[in-house]
């Protein structure tokens, strides 16, 4: 059984990647073994307004307990908090919230995403800060995001010691630092990759904060389901890996 | 599934040194259907541009690997363009006639349109020797200088028709990249390095046929596993797979079946 905290639904404008809808995605991921994912319309990330694909997303997803709606929203947006409002409303057991600084145009020690963590938790609500979606140096090549670096997300988890966000698409080199500096925080798969991560950051006692993330549909699926199967680590790190520490963190019922 | 590993670095930044590493590596890669692999050394332990001494002994590290299983590991002989016709000429022949490599390996000295390319391809020819040029999506300015983009390592294959290059790192290379080495037959593009983005293979199957593709994984960089699946979770046949995974390397490095 896996959990998948990172999986999309919707069209990314660059590449020629798969632009699913939520049927097609659960049909997909089920083809690989994915009993639940942690979904998000990637229609938020572009648009100046992320609700129109969050509506989507919700309503898409609203007959299909497989698929757990995360909704993006913009802390830069003055209306935020209506957003947050509408979304509780449409998912009224709502999980997480994804943020993407560097796509959108704020800053992680901003007031607005002070704010934001502080609703978030007061409605207990996870926070998935998405560092990066893709390999940035492989990017569109107009496009100058960044992601946010190590120092910022050190400082945002120190301003914020209560929250322990999920940390979405952090590197090894990244996730070994940001373990070193200290900080509550969880974090995804997908772009953990050195040979033999999984099984040196396990030995390093890392199992309870990682989560398996597919990366769907920017990466290959298989990929990341092979990366957690081949390592050597005891099942119970696999199991906590692929699927119990997502399902306790997000408290997802029946899982 | 047979699987040969056309773009390898056991030992990397001096890591993976030990005999116990390369014994664990040998094993797991056989588990996973790995029966060759190839080895291209430690090639940025001195940096971009080493000196002969240097290049002189990344290829003898390389050759302790292979010579720990020989049966397994293939060596390719790691160059410096920049340091002259001679330098390379007598490294290539003390590495193909001392050690048996089968390839070239060029990195990051020079771009692959620098003039001290002439002579790298003139022995290459004449050695029958297959030249790995990493390849990296570049746009102009002084990364450039150094970092071959698709468009360089493309020209640089047909400058050279008579002469095999595999234009390293195809998710690097980008959709530009494959269509960059439409119609150049003596170009082959491996799968190594980067993320294992989704349908850029599919599409480089689609538009060079899968005899122009490689399996590399880059490790260890790059994760065995994820660059495995990446190929086998991609909407390929099975013979395309096959091609891709096996049977292209093997004729590129011509290796008589079964290897």
């Amino acid at each position: 059984m896996l959990i998948d905290t990172s999986a999309y639904i919707g069209a990314w404008p660059f590449g020629h990647l798969p632009a699913r809808s939520a049927a097609e995605l659960g049909r997909h991921l089920r083809s690989h073994g994915i009993a639940r994912a942690l979904v998000s319309h990637l229609g938020a990330v572009f648009a100046p307004d992320p609700m129109p694909a969050n509506r989507t997303l919700f309503a898409e997803t609203r007959r299909r307990p497989a698929l757990v709606p995360v909704p993006i929203l913009n802390p830069a947006l003055a209306v935020w908090s209506e957003h947050l409002d509408e979304c509780c409303r449409l998912a009224p057991a709502l999980r997480a919230v994804r943020i993407a600084p560097g796509y959108h145009d704020f800053q992680l020690d901003s007031l607005r995403v002070s704010a934001l963590c502080a609703a978030l938790q007061e409605r207990r609500v996870r926070l998935i800060v998405n560092v990066r979606f893709v390999d940035l140096r492989l990017d569109y090549f107009a496009l100058k995001i960044q992601s946010a670096g190590e120092s910022a997300l050190h400082d945002f988890l120190r301003a914020h010691p209560r929250l322990q966000p999920l940390l979405s698409g952090l590197t090894l080199a990244e996730l070994r630092t940001l373990q070193r500096l200290g900080g509550r925080f969880v974090a995804d798969i997908p772009f953990v990759e050195w040979l033999y991560s999984i099984e040196s950051l396990v030995a390093q006692g890392a199992q309870t904060r990682l989560m398996f993330g597919s990366q769907t549909p920017f990466f290959v699926t298989q990929a990341n389901i092979a990366k957690l199967e081949s390592a050597l680590i005891p099942a119970s790190a696999r199991h906590a890996i692929g699927w119990r520490n997502a399902a306790r963190f997000f408290s997802l019922p029946g899982a | 599934m047979r699987v040969i590993d056309l773009h390898t670095h056991p030992i990397f930044l001096r890591a993976g040194r030990r005999r116990a590493d390369v014994d664990r590596l040998v094993a797991e890669s056989r588990a996973r259907g790995v029966v060759r692999m190839v080895v291209l050394g430690d090639v940025l332990v001195h940096g971009r541009t080493p000196d002969a001494g240097q290049i002189a002994r990344i290829n003898d590290e390389t050759a302790r690997v292979v010579r720990m299983h020989p049966d397994f590991f293939l060596g390719f002989c790691y160059l410096n363009p920049l340091l002259g016709a001679r330098a390379v000429e007598r490294e290539v022949e003390r590495c193909v006639a001392g050690y048996d490599f089968r390839g070239l390996k060029l990195e990051l000295a020079n771009n692959a349109l620098h003039p001290s390319m002439t002579p790298v391809m003139r022995l290459a020819a004449r050695l029958s020797l297959p030249v790995l040029q990493h390849t990296w999506r570049t746009r102009p300015g002084p990364e450039r200088r150094q970092q071959s983009d698709p468009e360089d390592t493309v020209a640089l294959a047909r400058r050279f028709p008579g002469v095999q290059v595999i234009m390293a790192h195809l998710t690097a290379c980008g959709y530009r990249g494959v269509l960059e080495a439409k119609g150049v037959d003596n170009l082959v593009i491996d799968t190594s390095a980067a993320f294992p983005e989704a349908e850029i293979l599919e599409y480089a199957v689609a538009q060079l046929g899968a005899e122009r593709v490689v399996y590399g994984s880059d490790l260890p960089i790059r994760e065995p596993a994820v660059t495995l699946g990446r190929v086998l979770g991609s909407r390929l046949t099975a013979a395309e797979r096959r091609l891709i995974l096996h049977d292209n390397a093997q004729r590129l490095l011509r290796l008589s079946p079964p290897c």
